[in-house]
């Protein structure tokens, strides 16, 4: 854990020396409760995997926000309707890795038409986009219910059921995979922008929107491709998260929350800050219930909601972001 | 703006006169349909106040209209207070709310200041199942009077025509110039000399205050009820779709913002084929990102739209010319 | 004002008075609505979409006993006519919606209804309007006992507490050592169970080594069962609806805690549901709950069982595959919808709205087809609670295995 914090600072742009001490604090805060207490450790270990998926949703709206500074309210949905569409893939008879792929190329189609249909003729007005993908949020939600029914419905666990014991922590071999996708993902994604031309496309149209038209780069283009990717990263948390939610039509509902407080705590503007802010806060919320009394059920999303808005007070641009620069 | 002429003096009379003989000719449960139109308005307005005129989104007026519910609530419990009466408690209780969120707020725009108003609208509902002894939890608080429906019609649409007036009021003038100029250009307004921080917060104090008093009336018109899930998310999400379809920065297409949130659900409940259960959501999605596609100025902007077209051809009629 | 607006307000005036006598003459008494030499009809509100849309098939199965009562004569030759509308659990909807089916639609009574909040936000309404709002769809205590301030209010299924008071009972006597883990949802429902095995307890309230709370809405229960494993909890009781339920157990499971003793509550104790979770990686072999209705799996060749399933394959065959599951909803929705009509037989050849009342404070009868054998329906003036006998099972079998019944069948559960 401290090992990949410090990594990632050197690739992220907005990483300063603050933050990384804090981050590495904040690890040798977390080894040493392992260390001392072994409820610690398992709480540690199951906020880890909860983490990895609120950090994989909150990698897509981060995403979306990159490329066309817009918070998409409807990434649950997707991710859901694409879990959705993973299951049909099952009772078809695929088995459940070959469903998981052929869905992440489903939802990057899926994700790209809704850039090009819903979200282009709009785009010129934040409130107009925010309103649109609040409309897709009601209408993919509405679609879901009516084709496959509110019903709880079931896939078969990805990684099964075995649990493995390290020391007095138990880690069960859905939480491994879900850490390893949730990590791979976030690795992918940082070589396709580091090192791809369509990633440096992305980067410039995002940035520098006419300059980059100009060298060549087809911004609007850039933009669904962006959305459609995030559509992917969607559906990765959707059917990582399946598992412990089970399929039914809200079953992202609460993550997208938190993937809001995890995507501001790192930034907007950072993968790695959404990744690891989506880590931080599952093992905080963890934390936090274990030890503070106060914290009961109720005040969960209130508490995640006070760390978005502390985040937004003290540092807006979160852990990783960087200052951004008003024109007049 | 210098005073109404005579064509809206009348637009306005007859819609009074309209509006004070409908119940009578409207069943007990279009009168409450009626009462649901109003407090839309209502609540619609403020947004507008907060969004159209003065630029500052919010997603988050679920979490004021619960403060003003309550407050109706804990008062007719509590203190015994006649139903109106709890109004303008309501409305200045959701009002320092509003100021208090508006403060911190100044420091958040655009996407920021949505999420953060978010953040609001799903944390306060919750506050009720945490102090479930005093706020009731999960089955909410009722009020000791149970109002008639004829009550709740005339009630309700008092105040959406006295907020209607008091916002016409309050934005003919230097504020509203003033929440214009902060909307249009936050540096250019502060280096004419607006002070920003007191317009801001105080476009956040004036329509949260307008949510309170809506959610008020969103209680007494749910027999009275007061429970956490009557002021979910989704009750801001209808409010600023209500805002958007009426057309920010205006006051003319209100109405329409309100009919269309209260009474889509139930229109869209009978479209035939998808309608009935899901067919609501799929129906009410739908029209809501085609509203925003093609009409993106809303019902004022069809208007506008109408009334130049209309003006261009009177002007290209060789008669006139 | 001008000239304009002064007549604007004679005219606004006149028309306001017109408007008022013209009211007060028209009221008229009239004969109770949705009742006629042919038809009933009768109306509720249920969660078809959103959170609680796994309860669905519950109003489906109501609809299609009452098809198969009117294929066979109706109710002294009068079809029952069942409108279902949709409230999506939001209480918000649901008084609407109720206004509808009350001054738009005219139902004779309000029947079955969904959900504690819901039927709470309208009982108010209905009860002012002495319209009935039978067998609601919810176990909460607060119908059996507010018949005095809500006479025209009546529930069904046995109630929360009564049932985890039967759990109580047991563990005291059955399980003297135990040290009880309980995780229960932070809503009335959750809250009033927990209170129901306080009371069952009695002395061994001790017992309770950790009691953790959760929210319907969390995506996990992790942290909740870890702290009760880490509190050497050996017994594990959930009051809960079924996802947050199936996650704990299976979440049980994957942090290595395997309780000597499960119990859940009913409601989430349909055999789907179980399944599901073993599907999960879930130890679900001694878990306990306790039933009221009959099994359309183990007890399929009983004579009532038997109805329920050529019901279900007449008149709403897309049931029929969950019915073989074991999807208690189904039987469930039939008991109502029988206990419906018998009470409609019991008040008189032209019931009123008073009359159907009064036949449902005075059922007396053990020949629900639908219910648990021996179970009888009982209610007087002072009883409100129509059902208050359960029998306790144990599931046995793992991932493919079903719900045995033990010991007796339990009699005042209140």
């Amino acid at each position: 854990m401290l090992g990949l914090a410090k990594r990632k600072t050197s690739v992220t742009t907005g990483g300063s020396l603050p933050v990384v001490a804090l981050l590495a604090a904040v690890c040798v805060f977390l080894a040493i409760g392992c260390a001392v207490s072994s409820i610690f450790a398992q709480q540690t270990v199951a906020g880890l995997a909860q983490g990895a998926i609120y950090g994989s949703l909150a990698l897509a709206l981060v995403l979306i926000y990159r490329a066309t500074e817009v918070i998409n309210f409807a990434q649950g949905e997707m991710a859901m309707a694409t879990t959705y569409v993973a299951y049909q893939l099952t009772i078809w008879g695929l088995t459940f890795w070959l469903a998981f792929f052929v869905t992440l190329l489903i939802a990057f189609a899926f994700g790209v038409i809704v850039q090009v249909v819903f979200i282009r003729p709009v785009q010129h007005s934040v409130i107009a986009v925010v309103i649109v993908t609040i409309g897709l949020f009601i209408l993919i939600d509405g679609l879901v219910t009516w084709k496959w029914g509110g019903e709880l419905r079931f896939m078969a666990a990805p990684f099964g059921n075995n649990v493995y014991r390290l020391g007095s922590v138990t880690l069960s071999r859905q939480d491994i995979g879900v850490l390893l996708v949730s990590i791979l993902s976030v690795i992918i994604l940082w070589a396709l922008f580091k090192f791809t031309k369509i990633g440096l496309g992305m980067r410039a149209a995002a940035l520098r929107p006419a300059a980059a038209s100009l060298v060549g780069v087809r911004v609007n283009w850039m933009l669904a491709l962006g959305w459609g990717l995030a559509a992917v990263l969607g559906a990765v948390a959707g059917m990582m998260t399946e598992p412990s939610t089970f399929l039914q039509p809200t079953m992202m509902q609460p993550i997208l929350l938190y993937a809001f407080a995890a995507a501001v705590l790192g930034g907007l503007e950072s993968p790695a800050g959404a990744a690891i802010g989506g880590v931080l806060i599952g093992v905080f919320m963890n934390l936090i219930g274990q030890y503070v009394d106060f914290a009961t059920a109720e005040l969960r999303l209130p508490i995640a909601f006070a760390v978005l808005l502390v985040v937004l007070l003290v540092k807006p641009n979160g852990l990783f972001g960087r200052r951004q620069v008003r024109r007049v | 703006m210098r005073h109404l002429p005579v064509r809206q003096l009348l637009v306005i009379g007859v819609a009074a006169v309209v509006l004070a003989l409908l119940p009578f000719q409207l069943s007990g449960y279009h009168q409450t349909l009626a009462a649901r139109v109003a407090l839309y308005f209502v609540a619609i307005l403020g947004l507008n106040i907060l969004t159209g005129y003065s630029g500052q989104i919010s997603i988050g007026h679920g979490a004021f209209m619960a403060i003003g519910g309550y407050t109706t609530v804990l008062l007719s419990i509590h203190q015994d207070l006649n139903l109106i009466l709890t109004l303008p408690v309501s409305f200045a209780v959701a009002f320092a709310a509003g100021i208090l969120v508006g403060i911190p707020a100044l420091r958040f725009s655009g996407v920021y200041l949505a999420l953060a108003t978010f953040a609001l609208a799903v944390s306060v509902p919750q506050f009720p199942l945490k102090f479930s002894t005093f706020l009731g939890g999960s089955n909410g608080l009722r009020t000791t009077v149970t109002p008639s429906y004829l009550w709740l019609y005339g009630v309700s649409w008092a105040c959406a025509a006295a907020s209607f007036v008091l916002a016409w009021l309050l934005l003919r003038g230097r504020i509203g110039r003033a929440f214009r100029a902060i909307r249009d250009s936050e540096v250019a307004a502060a280096s004419s000399g607006v002070a920003l921080p007191i317009y801001k917060t105080l476009a956040f104090g004036v329509s949260a205050a307008y949510a309170g008093v809506a959610g008020s009336l969103l209680v007494l018109v749910t027999n009275g009820y007061a429970q956490p899930g009557l002021f979910g998310i989704l009750v801001s999400l209808q409010i600023l779709i209500g805002a958007a379809v009426a057309g920010l920065g205006s006051l003319r297409g209100v109405l329409v913002g309100a009919l269309f949130i209260a009474l889509l659900p139930t229109v869209a409940a009978d479209v035939p084929v998808i309608g009935s259960t899901h067919g609501q959501d799929v129906v009410f999605g739908l029209i809501v990102i085609l509203v925003m596609i093609l009409l993106p100025n809303g019902f004022v902007g069809l208007l506008s739209g109408l009334e130049r077209w209309f003006k261009t051809a009177i002007k290209s009629d060789p008669k006139t010319s | 004002m001008g000239m304009k607006g002064k007549l604007l307000a004679i005219v606004a005036g006149v028309s306001i008075v017109a408007g008022i006598s013209v009211t007060v003459a028209s009221g008229a008494k009239q004969a109770d609505p949705g009742i006629s030499a042919t038809e009933i009809k009768i109306g509720g509100t249920f969660p078809l979409t959103g959170v609680a849309s796994l309860y669905k098939t519950i109003p489906a199965a109501e609809k299609a006993y009452f098809d198969y009562v009117n294929d066979h004569g109706g109710v002294n030759g009068r079809k029952i006519n069942f409108t279902i509308l949709d409230d999506a659990y939001d209480p918000s909807k649901t008084v609407p919606l109720a206004q509808q089916l009350v001054e738009k639609d005219g139902v004779f009574a309000v029947f079955g209804s969904l959900g504690t909040a819901p039927t709470l936000a309208t009982w108010g309404y209905l009860n002012s309007r002495k319209v009935p709002q039978a067998l609601v769809a919810t176990g909460d205590s607060y119908w059996g006992f507010s018949y005095k301030k809500y006479p025209w209010t009546i529930g069904w299924q046995p109630d929360y507490p009564g049932e985890s008071k039967l759990y109580g009972k047991y563990i005291a006597a059955n399980r003297p050592n135990a040290k009880i883990g309980v995780l229960y949802q932070n809503d009335a429902y959750g809250k009033n169970y927990f209170a129901g095995l306080r009371v069952g307890l009695g002395p061994e309230k001790g017992k309770i080594v950790d009691a953790q709370s959760f929210d319907a809405t969390s995506p996990s229960v992790t942290q909740q069962i870890l702290s009760m494993k880490s509190k050497g909890a050996d017994t594990l009781v959930v009051f809960g609806t079924p996802t947050p339920t199936i996650t704990a157990l299976v979440t049980a499971t994957k942090v290595g805690w395997n309780p000597t003793a499960t119990f859940i509550n009913n409601v989430s104790a349909n055999r789907i549901f179980l399944l599901a979770a073993a599907a999960g990686g879930a130890n679900v072999d001694g878990i306990i709950s306790s039933v009221y209705t009959k099994s359309s799996t183990t007890q399929a060749n009983l004579a009532g069982v038997k109805l329920a399933k050529s019901i279900v394959d007449q008149y709403v065959p897309s049931l029929a595959a969950s019915f073989a599951r074991g999807d208690g909803n189904i039987i469930y929705g039939m008991g109502v919808a029988w206990t419906f009509v018998y009470a409609l037989q019991n008040a008189g050849k032209n019931p009123t709205r008073a009359s159907l009342m009064k036949a449902l404070h005075n059922m007396n009868t053990s020949k629900n087809p639908f219910v648990y054998p021996g179970i009888t329906i009982k209610t007087s003036p002072t009883d409100n609670f129509p059902i208050e006998q359960e029998r306790m099972v144990k599931w046995a079998g793992g991932a493919s295995g079903d719900w045995q019944p033990f010991g007796k069948l339990l009699s005042g559960v209140r």
